[in-house]
């Protein structure tokens, strides 16, 4: 039962269409929720694993900085696009989503092979993952596709994918 | 009667024919996704699908590195024996394990030998193999050193030296991660005959035998056995006498023995030298000649 004069949350919008937009609040806390697995995948496993490996006196195949740049970029543009899936922004965030994670991956590639001394200085390791990131690459490749495509049916027909989406 | 309608044109249909709003929504409807929806969903999800095979691979691959980087190289100790052909022959072999879960593949190892002047002695190369999970692999090594006295590596006989070893690995390990190793080592060679001479003392009291001494260590790994053969030559490359010691030094052991021997009548050995020759059960390698003051 709720205190007298307590505020309720708001009320989904519901559209004479037979969807149901959560509202604004809800989908913030949805993104939010978002956030942590691919924060703990972005950013904090690599930084985890990178200072890990700088204390162990191993030269970083990328910087800590690098990698907190391009994750935070990619957890803005991730948070943005799933908060705003209900407008016709959410195909172009789509698509610049996955440029950026195509250019991350890019930028990694320029960087194999991982090449190390081994503390001591007798040992020279160079390690490649040119062809795991040129695989990985298909993920991105796949969601500018699929942004294209709702970028051309939010164009040619506005809301016609609302109700799959967000279903009465 | 809806049937093909989306769930707005329903309403808008149920509507004007006088039918409740939630009686509209309760009619089922059969109405697909438009296509070009359903091609953008299922490429999102196909992306989804293959991020977490990635990630399940990733993780795999990490855990199984770690776990092949724990199981050191096992390695034997590298003998040096005499073989046919006056060569040296340092052999040994090192075994590699494979405790992940992924193949490692295409594993070759190339090494360069050369002394402490940078002279190429010998290489030797292993592999090309495979070792597959839960599996461990032996490389057998053998290097072959020529050790006649014109050779690069005849001073791997007589004389302790430093040699660098470059050694070059190549290997692929879970299908798409090439990786490649360089190691630059300094190894102490042991000379089995070190500091080998031989001395040709005068004949006593105008006699027809002279002493011949014969020294030297032996810093190598292996026993010296068999026989070592000398001949005393004159100038004119006449040979004036030979003789014969016959050896059993243990690693670390001392040479020194003498013996006389029966020079030829009118033999003068005065700028003359000595040749010798070590047999043992890999053949016979010659041993650098020495003058005769």
């Amino acid at each position: 039962m709720s205190a007298p004069g307590a505020k309720s949350p708001a009320p989904p919008s519901t559209e004479a269409g037979g969807y149901q937009i959560p509202s604004l609040g809800y989908r913030i806390l949805i993104a939010a929720l978002g956030l942590i697995p691919s924060f703990f995948l972005l950013i904090g496993l690599p930084v985890a694993v990178l200072t890990f490996v700088s204390s162990h006196g191993v030269a970083l195949p990328i910087s800590v900085d690098a990698v907190i740049v391009w994750g935070f970029v990619l957890l803005a543009l991730g948070a943005a696009r799933s908060i705003l899936k209900p407008t016709a922004a959410y195909g172009p965030l789509s698509i610049a989503t996955s440029l950026v994670t195509l250019l991350y991956l890019a930028y990694a590639l320029s960087l194999s092979p991982y090449r190390l001394t081994i503390p001591g200085g007798s040992a020279t390791v160079a390690a490649g993952y040119a062809g795991f990131l040129e695989i990985a690459m298909i993920v991105p490749a796949l969601g500018r596709l699929a942004g294209v495509l709702t970028t051309v049916e939010d164009a040619r027909a506005p809301k016609e994918r609302l109700p799959f989406d967000y279903p009465a | 009667m809806f049937s093909g309608f989306d769930r707005f044109s329903r309403v808008r249909h149920a509507f004007s024919q006088g039918v409740s709003r939630v009686a509209a929504l309760l009619v089922p409807t059969h109405r697909p996704p438009p296509a070009i929806y359903r091609a953008a969903r299922a490429l999102r999800r196909l992306g989804t699908v293959v991020v977490v095979i990635l990630v399940l691979f990733a993780a795999t691959v990490a855990y199984s590195a770690v776990e092949v980087a724990h199981s050191s190289v096992q390695s034997r100790a590298l003998t040096a024996s005499f073989a046919p052909n006056a060569t040296l022959e340092i052999s040994g072999s090192f075994a590699v394990s494979n405790p992940g879960l992924y193949p490692i593949q295409g594993v070759t190892l190339t090494a360069r030998i050369t002394n402490g002047a940078g002279v190429l002695l010998g290489t030797v190369g292993v592999g090309p193999k495979d070792i597959d999970p839960s599996a461990t692999v032996d490389f057998p090594i053998a290097v072959f050193f020529p050790v006649t006295s014109a050779g690069p590596a005849g001073s791997l006989l007589t004389v302790d030296q430093y040699l660098d070893v470059t050694a070059w690995g190549n290997l692929t390990y879970a299908f798409l991660f090439p990786l490649s190793v360089t190691l630059n080592e300094t190894r102490a060679w042991g000379a089995p005959f070190e500091g080998f001479h031989v001395g040709v003392g005068t004949p006593a009291g105008g006699g027809t035998t002279v002493p011949v001494t014969m020294t030297f260590a032996n810093h190598a790994s292996s026993y010296d056995s068999g026989t070592v053969t000398f001949t005393l030559e004159s100038p004119s490359y006449v040979d004036c006498g030979s003789g014969m010691f016959q050896l059993d030094v243990p690693p670390g052991g001392f040479f020194d023995q003498t013996q006389n021997v029966a020079i030829a009548t009118g033999c003068n050995l005065t700028g003359g030298s000595v040749l010798s020759a070590y047999s043992g059960s890999g053949g016979t390698t010659p041993l650098p000649p020495e003058a005769i003051p």
